[in-house]
């Protein structure tokens, strides 16, 4: 069945998929936005840890595979207002060197613009959304505004935690987080209470139902919740988007036809998309004439040291972002393993889900593990890390031999860490334990293993059509009217969380897309 | 949020209901209420319902009166994308039910293998000595998931009906804090 055209369909209902179907749609587009996922709302954010895992993943299902699989349905979200639902919403900045890896330190990858170039929009969404923290003691941070509100409360947990970072030589600082620290634009400040992970529906913190979507839906935009995007048609010479193909709620197949086509799934879902699209003209996938398409899957490699202190840290009551941070060692080759990694100080816990207290020891069972929990109930605290991976084409999405209820192959997603990531990991491990020792906790141990989070990559952007699937807004090389959104197209990390941003890029390629919509949609 | 509305909110709290079949009839429990009342099960086999019981258990003891079967049960007949188990958050391949199938399958042939029984019908010092061998590695007979995965998963459930409720806060004497209580179905 065929819809009505429209200006732009927009694959995705998340961050970056209703940040740009709110711009386009105030700048008087006819924008439809297809989300896989249920429409849920803010009374469906049940404060629970247990009732939290409707906001991950329920789709078609992904294969992780390799040395290292990643965690894609922990990562990736659930209905309306996608992953961010659940983000813990650190919101650090990317540093101007993040944008130039392989021109400055000959490896890994560039991106096509400079920090310079990415900052005005880092500074206009961080005042359209709300930011808190505090840019004086924030010493590491690159040029920008300031915050537009003052930091988070620390707890004691984030005091004892400090304390050991500076006992062991390091600066600490709040960490930017985008949350409410006092009331902002209409929303309320934050009380505290460290259910961010299960969702917050009083807006407090920044989540696509109480930032864009709202815009969305004033400006006109069209919402199809349970609609699974299978594939992106295009026309017989292959050099134009010219709709795409889902499935809606019956199961019924539809087209909707559009000018311009936005990929602004999650990062393994694009690819997927692009190479289930293949045609007589493109026999390996739409938009993949570089052979790139599912290359170079990303994810930042974590940490956690943990203490257990004879005094109460309060660890119940904060939020899932970190209290502080410490980004004294970002310079990616000032010390062993290659890579830019911050430290977060802090964190509210509950005692259940893959990052509440009954995990900080896995290995405890029986009524050891009682005896833990509550001595953790009081005492424990933590830190961690997210460091940066350096891109391997070999980390990849690829179609599976699996296929889903309609025919089409399901992704599989292959990704190891290689020499440099466990190096890096390594000397991490040995300073989150030097640090942690240098608390007053009575017990301290960590993690051994790396663990994964975020999942970037798989469609990177570029200067060319030789080695990146998109130019710096997202357009793809090979189809003038098929853009990409979102995490996917960062060629290099960083050792920050993604999702400010993926949130700044975004808007860049709004801007740029309302004022050469001709150029584009012609 | 007002404080008088949170108050009432943290007593509906208490409930972290679930939707079972009892008589023909949907009706809202908690996962040990429904273990309390012998609510059946609709997933799980007995001799499976008694593996995973016993499991649980020597996870976390009490974890089998809080209802780890009947959340877990519950769990297994809902859509895998209603599903509240950590097993979608970290992957398992739905339908969730072959994970746990081939999971509780392997832990009693190995048991029966190992130690010269099924899981449910070792003494609990067999059962911890068992647990601490197969949650670092594989043992003879295992069929299925990795054990450690399987172990972790497992682990998590029983933590999650035991310490991941309201009342399971209470215990640990933290305060609850709920926005929205999970009272109600989704």
């Amino acid at each position: 069945m065929a819809n009505e055209k429209v200006d732009v369909v927009i694959v995705g209902g998340g961050a970056s998929g209703l940040l740009l179907a709110a711009k386009l749609g105030q700048a008087g587009k006819k924008v439809v936005v297809l989300e896989m996922g249920p429409a849920i709302g803010l009374d469906d954010l049940v404060s629970s840890m247990i009732w939290s895992r409707r906001l991950k993943w329920g789709g078609t299902p992904v294969m992780s595979e390799g040395k290292n699989p990643v965690s894609h349905n922990f990562q990736s979200g659930w209905g309306l207002g996608g992953a961010a639902m659940h983000q813990f919403a650190n919101w650090p900045r990317l540093h101007p060197e993040d944008f130039s890896v392989k021109s400055k330190y000959g490896r890994g990858l560039d991106w096509p613009i400079s920090y310079d170039e990415l900052r005005p929009y880092y500074d206009r969404i961080q005042k359209e959304v709300g930011l808190s923290g505090d840019h004086v003691a924030e010493v590491w941070r690159p040029a920008g505004d300031p915050y537009p509100m003052p930091p988070m409360k620390w707890t004691r947990q984030a005091d004892l935690l400090a304390e050991g970072f500076k006992k062991a030589g390091f600066r600490t600082a709040p960490m930017p987080v985008a949350i409410n620290s006092v009331p902002y634009n209409g929303r309320p400040a934050c009380i505290y209470d460290g259910w961010c992970e299960a969702g917050c529906p009083t807006g407090a913190l920044v989540n696509p139902q109480v930032t864009y979507l709202p815009v969305a839906k004033k400006a006109g935009v069209e919402i199809r919740a349970d609609s699974a995007v299978t594939r992106v048609l295009s026309n017989a010479k292959g050099d134009r988007a010219t709709g795409v193909e889902y499935y809606d709620k019956a199961k019924q197949r539809q087209e909707q036809l559009a000018d311009v086509v936005v990929l602004a799934a999650f990062s393994a879902s694009n690819p997927r998309i692009l190479l289930n699209s293949k045609t007589d003209k493109q026999p390996e996938g739409l938009a993949n004439s570089s052979g790139l398409v599912g290359k170079y899957v990303t994810a930042h490699i974590t940490f956690s040291a943990f203490g257990l202190f004879e005094e109460d840290t309060e660890n119940h009551i904060g939020m899932s972002s970190a209290f502080g941070m410490s980004q004294d060692s970002y310079v990616k080759d000032s010390h062993p393993g290659f890579g830019s990694y911050t430290w977060t100080i802090g964190v509210g816990m509950k005692p259940n889900d893959v990052l509440g207290f009954a995990n900080a020891r896995p290995q405890l069972f029986g009524n050891a593990l009682h005896d833990f929990m509550k001595r953790a109930s009081k005492g424990l605290a933590r830190i961690g890390v997210q460091a940066e991976e350096l891109p391997d084409a070999d980390n990849r999405v690829v179609l599976a031999d699996r296929k889903d209820e309609h025919g089409f192959p399901l992704a599989r997603v292959v990704h190891s860490l290689d020499g440099n990531s466990m190096e890096l990991f390594n000397h991490i491990k040995a300073e989150g334990e030097r640090i942690m020792k240098a608390t007053r906790a009575k017990e301290t141990w960590s993690s051994p293993a790396p663990g994964l989070a975020h999942f970037l990559g798989g469609t990177v952007m570029g200067k060319s059509a030789k080695d990146s699937v998109t130019d710096s807004y997202g357009r793809t090389h090979d189809l003038g009217n098929l853009l990409i959104t979102g995490g996917g197209l960062f060629p290099t990390i960083g050792g920050v969380h993604p999702t400010f941003t993926l949130h700044a890029h975004t808007l860049r390629t709004a801007d740029w897309m309302a004022k050469n919509w001709r150029g584009i949609a012609a | 949020m007002t404080s008088t509305h949170r108050r009432l909110v943290l007593k509906g709290a208490a409930l972290g209901a679930l939707s079972f079949t009892v008589g023909g009839a949907e009706v809202l429990l908690s996962p040990r209420e429904a273990h309390a009342q012998g609510v059946p099960l609709k997933v799980l086999t007995p001799d499976e319902r008694a593996a995973l019981e016993a499991l649980g258990d020597t996870l976390l003891p009490g974890a089998k009166d809080a209802g780890l079967a009947h959340y877990v049960d519950q769990q297994l007949s809902v859509p895998p994308n209603e599903a509240l188990l950590m097993a979608r958050a970290v992957g398992v391949m739905p339908p969730y039910a072959n994970f746990y199938r081939a999971g509780l399958a392997g832990l009693d042939a190995a048991g029966q293998k190992v130690h010269g029984a099924k899981f449910a019908a070792l003494p609990l010092e067999k059962r911890n000595e068992f647990v601490e061998q197969f949650r670092q590695k594989i043992p003879d007979g295992w069929s299925g998931p990795p054990s450690p995965f399987f172990y972790f998963v497992s682990r998590a459930d029983a933590v999650d009906v035991f310490y991941g409720t309201v009342e399971g806060f209470e215990r640990l004497g933290i305060p609850y804090m709920p926005h929205i209580a999970p009272l109600k179905r989704w």
